[in-house]
């Protein structure tokens, strides 16, 4: 199997379509706009051809996460407890609050809950696949009774390294 | 005569320039840049000590599982992973609905002064001594959007003006017209989503 796969991104995409021109497996032309995967052997023609730099070529395996130093992870995680818990502070006014209330609350959630996100990935979770990610599921499938298989299905799915 | 710095874009206000003290502009003057109210305005840095209370890493909560479920499934979402993203989301909306906290305004402005005198303030230490880049940009990205909602909760939303939240960094825009890239994170503005009332 190629170590690349050709991804388009749809936001810059010109439809100047010469990616089907140079495509040698018509990978490029589907029906939703993306690349056929299963198709992709990975040759890079489309990328190079591309005038909008709408393609690129993303690996399927990955390299190791960075590693990240013990303390910057416990300062974030500080942090991380903070936002998480206003985040929620905010869903219950959403829920019981007056009109006026809940708008500010409603901004609230959705902006904090994009700070934490992005704290995450600093805090040693930027990569799906990596040792952090599948650790974190594998302590969850001990715990978790309702979404066993569905974790399951990630463990699998997911191609750590 | 002293000049006065926006937070959130590193806009300037020479007092010298333009002829008029900063204290003298009117409470409703903004940014004339990014919006940021009049009031988030710094002379220069204050510095506020606050003693720390140690304690372990814990286990996860579930408000705690939920977000870094979402931010995996961003993760997917940015690699194409289609079917992975959308089951962490289901993970993440899961965890979500058994995480409540109760609480007010007041608690949230009490959280958020912590934020900014604490703990952004001990990650930012730590991170530059460790010259860890990755966390000192998520650091200034959330310390700046942190004081945009803390503004918000001092001020309210006016009711006859649109509001856009940054989905790549949640800086919070409230104008008709948008910024060109959004303030904190500078991504190009159709990542500024407006959010329906």
């Amino acid at each position: 199997m190629s170590e690349l796969r050709a991804v388009r991104n749809l936001r810059i995409c010109s439809k100047d379509c010469l990616c089907l021109f140079v495509c040698p497996t018509g990978a490029t032309d589907t029906e939703t706009g993306q690349i056929d995967f299963e198709k992709c052997i990975g040759c890079g023609a489309c990328s190079k051809a591309c005038p909008s730099g709408a393609i690129s070529m993303v690996p399927y395996k990955y390299p190791k996460q960075q590693d990240k130093d013990e303390l910057v992870i416990e300062k974030l995680r500080k942090v991380i407890s903070s936002k998480v818990e206003q985040e929620q502070i905010a869903h219950y006014i959403f829920e019981n609050g007056s009109d006026k209330e809940k708008i500010l609350a409603k901004i609230l959630m959705k902006s904090n809950r994009l700070i934490t996100e992005d704290l995450y990935r600093e805090a040693g979770y930027m990569l799906p696949q990596s040792d952090n990610t599948k650790k974190f599921l594998e302590e969850l499938l001990e715990k978790d009774n309702t979404n066993k298989e569905d974790i399951k299905k990630l463990l699998e799915l997911l191609d750590f390294n | 005569m002293r000049k006065y710095i926006c937070p959130i874009c590193g806009y300037v206000y020479d007092e010298a320039k333009e002829g008029v003290k900063f204290e003298d502009l009117p409470d409703d003057w903004k940014c004339p840049l990014c919006g940021a109210p009049k009031n988030l305005f710094k002379a220069e840095a204050v510095e506020v000590i606050v003693e720390e209370q140690e304690e372990e890493l814990r286990e996860m909560n579930y408000g705690e599982v939920s977000a870094l479920c979402s931010s995996l499934a961003s993760s997917c979402e940015k690699q194409y992973l289609e079917e992975e993203a959308q089951l962490f989301k289901k993970l993440a909306d899961y965890y979500n609905s058994k995480a409540k906290i109760e609480g007010n305004f007041e608690d949230l402005i009490n959280k958020i002064n912590n934020d900014l005198n604490l703990n952004y303030k001990k990650a930012r230490e730590i991170s530059q001594e460790k010259q860890d880049r990755g966390s000192l940009r998520v650091i200034t990205w959330g310390e700046k959007v942190t004081m945009i909602l803390k503004s918000l909760l001092n001020e309210g939303i006016p009711t006859d003006k649109k509001i856009y939240v940054c989905e790549v960094c949640g800086f919070v825009y409230i104008g008709n017209a948008k910024p060109e890239i959004c303030p904190v994170c500078k991504v190009p503005n159709f990542k500024l989503v407006e959010v329906v009332r």
